[in-house]
């Protein structure tokens, strides 16, 4: 099969809505049907790792990532073509992961642990997850900006852990939204709403934080994840779907609406 | 130079790459929970494929670098070279600590050569 009928495929979402498809990695990967869609680039690279479950959570993510944005466009899993857009600092090539031809559906990807999760936009869309810290992240408050530093310095361990990681998916979801390189530039805007923010379960409301507006999300157990859009104008609906093998993993406490997935 | 600012033989603890690969390893291991980070060989590659280090992981890495050794790798080193693999940047590290006075922990269990807290 090439092409799916417009009436067909899962729409785009519209204004500033956004989708979002978990999935847990299998534990020996994808299945070679699955496998038989990447690309040669993917291919190569996946079979660099060192560790196996760092090559079947790669691989895991590229075929989902190929699969639900097939979905969206009508076009097979293995034939939809990938490419980097500008960085917006200096222009050169490296930046975001597009797809191409550019079209008006933008979508972020992460990885960590058992955890896929993908977001799909009609508008520039950033999400970031990583497991609940192991140990001692301290560390990483010299990344922070002082507004956010100050929120988390104030807690005590084992708390202030979980709150850097808190603060880390939300200023890595605005860097992947903006494109800006991961990992650069945490620091330049807090990503944090104030302490009353931190409360769990809900996290922090809605923030402004570097041209886009952040939430934090309701990850599965174990896990801590953020989502954020370009401007500051706030969420559209924030719609969350699983594929049918992995409702384990579901967030807690969301039911997955069915018939809603494509093959 | 004084005793804590000049190069030592590799053994516990001392600036020797050896022993800031060792660190290196079991910051990775505690950062990522992965227990099988503590056997990395010294040539694998860290942020290439093969470690699979991601953004959280590398400035964990970096940071905690800082905080114990006095060393910023991404402010000493633009094109981040010294970042190819644990061996590099445990060299990279060893040779800049040194001038810190600064060195790494000991294997658990015994003591630094010749120090007190």
């Amino acid at each position: 099969m090439s092409e799916l009928p417009a009436a067909a495929r899962h729409p785009v979402p519209a204004g500033r809505a956004v989708d979002l498809w978990w999935s847990a990695v299998p534990g020996t990967g994808p299945s070679p049907a699955g496998l038989a869609c990447l690309s040669a680039e993917e291919s190569t690279r996946a079979a660099a790792f060192r560790f196996a479950s760092d090559r079947y959570r790669y691989q895991s993510a590229h075929v989902l990532l190929r699969e639900v944005l097939a979905g969206y466009t009508g076009t097979a899993p293995g034939e939809l073509a990938f490419g980097h857009a500008a960085c917006p600092r200096c222009g050169k090539p490296g930046g975001r992961p597009v797809l191409l031809p550019a079209s008006g559906l933008n979508f972020s990807l992460s990885h960590a642990g058992q955890l896929v999760v993908i977001a799909v936009a009609g508008i520039p869309v950033g999400v970031d997850t990583e497991p609940e810290p192991a140990g001692c992240v301290c560390a990483l408050s010299t990344a922070m900006h002082p507004a956010d530093a100050a929120v988390v310095s104030a807690l005590p361990e084992p708390q202030r852990h979980r709150a850097t990681i808190t603060w880390w998916v939300r200023a890595e979801a605005v860097l992947k939204c903006t494109g800006a390189g991961i990992g650069h530039g945490t620091g330049e805007f807090p990503a944090l709403a104030g302490p009353a923010g931190l409360a769990a379960p809900a996290g922090p409301p809605d923030v402004a934080a570097g041209g886009c507006t952040v939430r934090s999300l309701t990850a599965p157990a174990g896990y801590l994840a953020a989502l954020a859009v370009a401007g500051t104008g706030g969420f559209g609906p924030v719609r969350h779907y699983g594929t049918p093998a992995q409702s384990e993993i579901a967030p807690v406490g969301r039911r997955l609406p069915p018939a809603r997935l494509r093959r | 130079m004084t005793a804590t600012g000049s190069r030592r033989p590799a053994g516990p603890g001392g600036t020797s790459p050896a022993a800031i690969a060792g660190e290196l390893r079991r910051i990775l291991a505690d950062a990522t929970g992965r227990a099988e980070l503590l056997q990395l060989p010294a040539d694998a590659e860290l942020f290439g494929t093969a470690v699979a280090l991601d953004s959280l992981t590398g400035t964990l890495l970096l940071r905690e670098i800082q905080r114990r050794f006095g060393v910023d790798v991404a402010g000493e080193d633009l094109n981040l070279d010294a970042l190819a693999t644990l061996g590099t940047l445990a060299t990279f590290v060893a040779e800049r600590a040194a001038g810190t006075g600064r060195t790494a922990a000991p294997p658990a269990g015994q003591p630094p050569p010749g120090r007190s807290e």
